[in-house]
């Protein structure tokens, strides 16, 4: 209960100063501005430091149970280790084995999982983009326009299609990504008083 | 979809990019606009003014990002405006100092005088807001541990009224804070170089005048190469990316037709 005080106090504290500090134009008030958004930084830091302590301590345990996924987590262990020592050893500048690894391994690897959406993408294109309404019979025009309008061979095919895909782009469909940015803003706008006021406490885990 | 057809549009998709990459057709590139407002902009800085290009991205975006970021660096670098690298991305730290150290290394730029690299701070509202008020109290150290005030282009910057463009290559919503934090706050020219899939989220800044330009994907990489007059990895990448995009179109077509057939059988049986 006091944790959950202190809490909710430590969050309204730093609320209402940032909020205020905003319009102060004194030196202490800059001064303790600063302290506050290097404090930011350290605490993040040891947030950094938990998370890698919890993601070792579950593979850890999924390693000590027999099953099929032990093979990933031990990778996973390995490759925290192996980075740090040599990150920790021989340095993290050119030349070094920390960023060998990383531009020759994890670089190339991370990239072709991320190049496997173009299969799938072509996947799901084919099985679900239908037409199955007036509705998404626009939507599905609109978007084989952009897609064909966004790549040169759009051009060369016809000038009025990436010319379409333009209009597509910065008429209806930026008049629609604005009004979402209206009112996630809105949203924040309330949620950061709900916290700073001691409403909003779902970040202390739902208690 | 049954796996039959699943693993011939796998198939198709895989011969065709391949295809395209082994086999140069060289379409011709549009320049779109906001590709062409950054690069007025970088074209009109001079040896004395400074860049920072922040890293926010993940190691897998490289392909994309990648081609982007080497032909705004061999701008700024061809230009002889400074660059300051640094990542609010974690993964974006090591990419950024390979990225940024190799084009100034073959350019023959000097560290230190030239670039600098400042690595990765955690807590990106933080680290921008504090970059407005004071570079290097965020950034005590470059990349390498050695102390800012020690190099000639690490003393010259204090906060972003030292900066002249700020572009943030990112895969996700980093350029949404430097907009936020740098931009409303401190008056940052912030330029947002994105992976294709992000720019639709940022039109609407572009539209404002809060964000300064876009570089929309390896399209806005292949442009900027064309503008460059150097064709590079972006203008390899864009037969390929022509290719993928025309199959997936007549994916969407041929599924359609099914469907409609299928519908129209369905109807007729009793």
């Amino acid at each position: 209960m006091l944790r959950d005080w202190l809490s909710v106090g430590v969050a309204m504290a730093a609320g209402l100063f940032m909020t205020v500090q905003y319009f102060l134009v004194s030196e202490s008030a800059n001064a303790a501005y600063r302290t506050v958004l290097l404090w930011m930084q350290i605490v993040f830091a040891f947030a950094l430091i938990i998370g890698v302590i919890g993601v070792l301590r579950i593979h850890l345990k999924k390693l000590s149970r027999p099953g099929s996924g032990r093979i990933y987590s031990g990778t996973l262990l390995a490759g925290a280790v192996l980075m740090s020592v040599f990150g920790f050893s021989g340095g993290i500048e050119r030349g070094s084995a920390f960023l060998w690894v990383f531009d020759n391994l994890q670089a190339p690897m991370q990239s072709t999982v991320f190049s496997l959406l173009a299969f799938y993408v072509a996947s799901a294109a084919y099985r679900g983009f239908r037409a199955r309404s007036m509705e998404s019979a626009v939507l599905v025009i609109a978007a084989l326009i952009v897609l064909i309008g966004r790549v040169p061979v759009g051009e060369w095919l016809s000038p009025h299609i990436p010319e379409s895909a333009d209009w597509i782009l910065n008429v209806p469909a930026l008049a629609a990504k604005r009004a979402i940015l209206i009112g996630i803003g809105l949203g924040m706008i309330a949620t950061s008083l709900k916290v700073i006021a001691g409403l909003e406490r779902t970040y202390l885990g739902g208690r | 979809m049954s796996a039959a057809p699943r693993r011939w549009v796998f198939a198709v998709m895989g011969a065709v990019v391949i295809g395209a990459l082994l086999f140069r057709v060289g379409l011709p590139i549009r320049i779109t606009s906001e590709t062409r407002q950054v690069y007025e902009q970088l074209e009109s800085l001079d040896s004395s003014d400074v860049v920072m290009i922040s890293f926010d991205h993940e190691a897998s975006s490289l392909p994309e990002i990648g081609p982007i970021g080497s032909a705004i660096i061999d701008h700024c670098l061809r230009r002889g405006t400074k660059i300051i690298g640094l990542a609010l991305f974690s993964e974006g730290t090591a990419a950024g100092y390979s990225l940024l150290g190799d084009r100034a290394r073959r350019a023959g730029a000097v560290e230190g005088e030239d670039w600098l690299y400042l690595g990765f701070r955690p807590q990106y509202a933080a680290a921008i807001l504090g970059m407005g008020e004071d570079i290097p109290q965020v950034f005590e150290t470059d990349y390498q541990g050695r102390p800012l005030s020690g190099t000639p282009l690490g003393m010259r910057v204090h906060d972003y009224r030292d900066i002249a463009i700020v572009v943030s290559l990112s895969d996700g919503s980093m350029p949404t804070y430097w907009v936020e934090y740098a931009g409303a706050r401190y008056g940052a020219r912030v330029v947002a170089a994105l992976t294709a899939v992000m720019v639709t989220s940022f039109l609407p800044y572009l539209e404002s005048g809060q964000l300064a330009g876009i570089v929309p994907g390896m399209k806005g990489a292949a442009e900027y190469e064309q503008l460059m007059g150097l064709p590079a990895a972006g203008t390899r990448g864009m037969d390929a990316q022509s290719a993928a995009h025309v199959v997936i179109a007549v994916l969407v077509v041929l599924g359609n037709i099914q469907a409609w057939s299928d519908r129209r059988r369905a109807r007729r049986s009793p």
